[in-house]
């Protein structure tokens, strides 16, 4: 007889001989949770069931038992509390901030899953697919269908604020959806970094080790910042060898390729490069149009298509600014109790909109550039004729040409009194390559994009 | 069952009894205290199966018993008795209450009805000395989630580690960690191999307070896989005074050490007591989000506290402050600024920012034990 039935047939029995309220306290959420031999387990919701079981209908449930089954003996009573369903309190609660009038903040850590590290917001259904994240989107896809078959790793680079960690979050949830058993983990590079280390400092590092390597699918968001941290590349290495051989996922991104993150180990780019590399590009501008429709209609908003336009028009590289338009008009709706119009938006939008943005400095080029090639920022990047040093300055020359607008000569003198005419065989020659060499030009493209973030 | 005993045991044994019981339809026992009289000792309890309380006061027995009576009703009854003494006997599940010049009845219930409250191995616990546990506790209990969406946050999280405890409470809008340190001088004993941690119901904590007293005695802790048992000792005797039992909250506590910022982009140090009025007068005008905005700028010597309302007016109060950092135009939930202020009992605090959209700190300045972190209000 099924173990269902077995206890079915109690409960129909006992209720019988006790008064409803009882039955009802008592005896919800019981079940025979295991058989063995002669031992029934029978787990109940509570302590205090727990002992009015023992103690008041022990007894009677026995002989119930021992009616179908004579051969039991005994009965053990364990505690199983009922788990409420987490997902739908979760989203429940969003709805209750969004009701509230007022934009209080609340703590975002403790909205992300404990064991996977995943933050629930995060999920195809909102994630938008244009031209420009098409391939790093099918990539996921393929992988939430069977994780650790197909591109094993993935890795997806692009710029700020692109979708990338969104991405690898929704197929980390979409996974954990699907497959509930397995054991996923999202992790942003910096923290693996400062767990590596506190796992050497407190002489745990095996255990560290073996958590990650029971992994079934190990997210690693901003893995540039591995850069030059050689111990916890190797490490890493290591984990993603026994991770792969056993056909784990491992999903990986970048603000760049794989060939353009300084100081780190051929045999790791390598095996970055091992399954698919996917980019995500600039969205354009019909995808940032429904990014900011969607965004809208999440918060239950509706703005005339001309104002819709100018945003999209308008903000045209990140879709962190995108989202931040959008609330500005929010607050501006809610203020004021009226649809922004184009002029209001454009008077709201200003600051993200115009130059201020595209003002920047000597110090800042350099500093973002010696930042990229993660090379020192002293006289060596100046003088040096070794070629890592070589290129960033030629580079750098280029830039100040493009972006301050100084004279040849200016430039010359602030790299150490070089003649103007190497600074304009440097700018001519980078000139070339951004036309012609697709590395470089990824290279210059984000280098410029850290000096005009923040 | 017969028994003499003061009255006034009494009442403090029905007066802590009688609180968590309340009407309860499907299960009218739980309206009842169950009363048992053991050898010298009364024993009354109550539960409503989440919590259950159990008091023990000395009294003459002249004969062991027990019945279920009507909590609020024997309440009322006991309290107006005016004599020093009573004498209590039970007659076929009737109790019979006498004094000098007073007598009443009161129909109760068969004992056997009444749920069992369950038992705990007793061989690990924890000791903790009570005034402390109850000052630290005071200062959380009220942060917890009222909401039961969440339910890990909708408690108390009691963390013991080898010589400190943690008390830390969360509605996800602001976070409060008290840290309890024990030195060489004693007050905290645990006997679990490794450091335990529990999530306690808030009603619960709520009850905990209420039985701990600040005078200079210690408690113990137990704990069952699912419960947990707080037990106080009678003055001066081997023998329990008040167990109270909760069940534990199901799942884990968030990890809210990463919510904590180590740093501040821009600091102020202020007087307790007049940031507290200001906050509080400027609340007058915060209107229905309850919003106050604080401008901070370094090169000044007060900062600005401001609020409107777009019906009943505006406010602008200045406060004296040393100011470090970053400019800053934040805004509060003037309400939890305060709770948070009101915990605290050194004269100065300092107020850590992150920019307006992350989580500041206030602490009080030479109490490293305690701290507040809020989020601020979308500006």
């Amino acid at each position: 007889m099924e173990v269902e039935q077995l206890w079915q047939s109690v409960l129909s029995q006992i209720q019988l001989s006790i008064s409803p309220a009882n039955f009802a306290t008592w005896f919800a959420n019981t079940k025979i949770s295991s058989i063995d031999k002669d031992c029934v387990t029978v787990s109940v919701s509570n302590s205090f069931s727990k002992e009015w079981l023992e103690q008041k209908y022990h007894k009677e449930i026995i002989k119930i038992l021992r009616e179908i089954d004579p051969n039991i003996k005994t009965i053990n009573y364990i505690v199983n509390v009922v788990k409420s369903n987490k997902k739908s309190s979760s989203n429940r609660k969003q709805g209750d901030r969004e009701d509230g009038s007022s934009e209080q903040l609340g703590f975002a850590e403790l909205d992300i899953n404990k064991e996977t590290n995943l933050n629930p917001k995060y999920t195809f259904e909102n994630f938008i697919i244009g031209p420009f994240n098409e391939m790093a989107y099918a990539g996921a896809m393929a992988i939430v269908e069977e994780p650790g078959k197909n591109y094993n790793p993935l890795f997806i680079y692009g710029g700020v604020g692109l979708g990338k960690t969104h991405l690898m979050q929704a197929v980390g949830n979409k996974i954990k959806e699907k497959f509930p058993e397995k054991i996923i983990k999202y992790i942003p590079a910096e923290k693996l970094i400062s767990t590596i280390v506190n796992a050497i400092r407190n002489h745990n590092i095996e255990d560290l080790k073996k958590t990650l390597r029971e992994l079934d699918v190990l997210i690693v968001d901003d893995i540039q910042f591995l850069a030059g941290k050689d111990k916890t590349q190797e490490e890493f290495f290591h984990t993603f060898n026994s991770l792969y051989q056993k056909n784990k996922q491992i999903i990986l991104s970048s603000d760049r390729h794989p060939n353009n993150i300084p100081a780190i180990t051929e045999r790791l780019k390598s095996r970055f490069e091992g399954g698919m590399i996917a980019d995500i590009n600039m969205p354009d501008y019909e995808t940032r149009l429904a990014i900011l429709k969607q965004k809208l209609e999440e918060k239950g908003y509706d703005f005339d298509k001309d104002v819709l336009d100018f945003v999209a028009n308008n903000i045209q590289k990140n879709i962190r600014e995108l989202e931040s338009a959008v609330n500005r008009l929010i607050i501006f709706k809610k203020t004021n109790n009226k649809n922004p119009t184009i002029e209001d938006a454009k008077k709201l939008l200003k600051n993200i909109i115009a130059a201020p943005s595209k003002i920047t400095n000597f110090k800042k080029i350099i500093e973002s550039i010696t930042a990229f090639f993660d090379i020192p920022s002293g006289n060596m990047f100046y003088s040096s004729r070794k070629k890592e040093f070589s290129k960033p300055r030629q580079i750098a020359m280029f830039l100040l040409k493009k972006e301050l607008k100084l004279s040849y000569s200016e430039i010359g003198r602030k790299f150490g009194g070089k003649d103007h005419t190497t600074v304009i065989h440097a700018c001519q020659l980078v000139e070339k390559l951004w036309d012609e060499d697709e590395k470089t030009h990824q290279e210059i493209e984000l280098i410029l994009q850290r000096i005009y973030s923040n | 069952m017969n028994f003499t005993i003061l009255t006034k045991e009494l009442k403090k044994g029905i007066s802590l009894t009688e609180k968590i019981t309340g009407r309860n339809l499907t299960l009218p026992i739980l309206d009842n205290v169950l009363i048992e009289v053991l050898p010298n000792f009364l024993k009354i309890s109550s539960t409503d199966l989440e919590l259950g309380i159990q008091w023990w006061g000395l009294c003459k027995t002249e004969k062991e018993g027990k019945i279920a009576i009507p909590a609020k009703l024997f309440n009322q009854v006991v309290n107006a008795i005016p004599e020093e003494k009573v004498t209590i006997k039970e007659k076929s599940n009737t109790l019979l209450i006498e004094a000098k010049n007073y007598k009443t009845q009161i129909k109760g219930m068969p004992a056997d009805d009444f749920p069992i409250i369950p038992t705990f191995s007793k061989d690990l616990f924890v000791e903790i000395n009570a005034g402390k546990l109850k000052e630290g506790l005071m200062s959380v209990v009220n942060i917890a989630s009222v909401s039961q969406i969440r339910p890990e946050i909708s408690g108390i999280y009691f963390s013991f580690e080898k010589e400190t405890v943690k008390l830390v409470a969360t509605d996800s809008f602001r976070l409060a960690e008290k840290v309890l340190s024990f030195g060489s001088k004693g007050g905290y004993k645990n006997t679990f191999k490794e450091p335990i941690a529990f999530i306690l119901p808030q009603k619960a904590a709520k009850e905990l307070i209420n039985i701990l007293t600040d005078e200079d005695k210690d408690i113990k802790i137990y704990l069952s896989e699912s419960q947990v048992l707080f037990e106080t000792y009678l003055n001066g005797m081997e023998h329990q005074e008040i167990n109270l039992i909760s069940r534990q909250v199901e799942g884990e506590y968030p990890s809210y050490q990463e919510i904590i910022p180590k740093e501040a982009k821009t600091k102020i140090t202020v007087n307790k007591d007049d940031f507290s009025k200001q906050i509080k007068t400027a609340g007058i005008f915060g209107g229905r989000t309850n919003e106050v905005i604080l401008k901070i700028e370094p090169k000044e010597k007060e900062i600005e506290i401001y609020s409107q309302d777009s019906e009943m007016g505006e406010s602008t109060l200045n406060l004296l402050s040393k100011i470090e950092g970053n400019d800053l135009k934040i805004s509060f939930n003037w309400k939890f600024v305060l709770e948070g202020l009101d915990n605290m009992k050194a004269s100065e605090v300092t107020f850590e920012m992150q920019g307006n959209d992350g989580p500041a700190v206030i602490k009080p300045i030479g109490d490293p034990s305690y701290l507040y972190v809020i989020m601020p209000i979308k500006i």
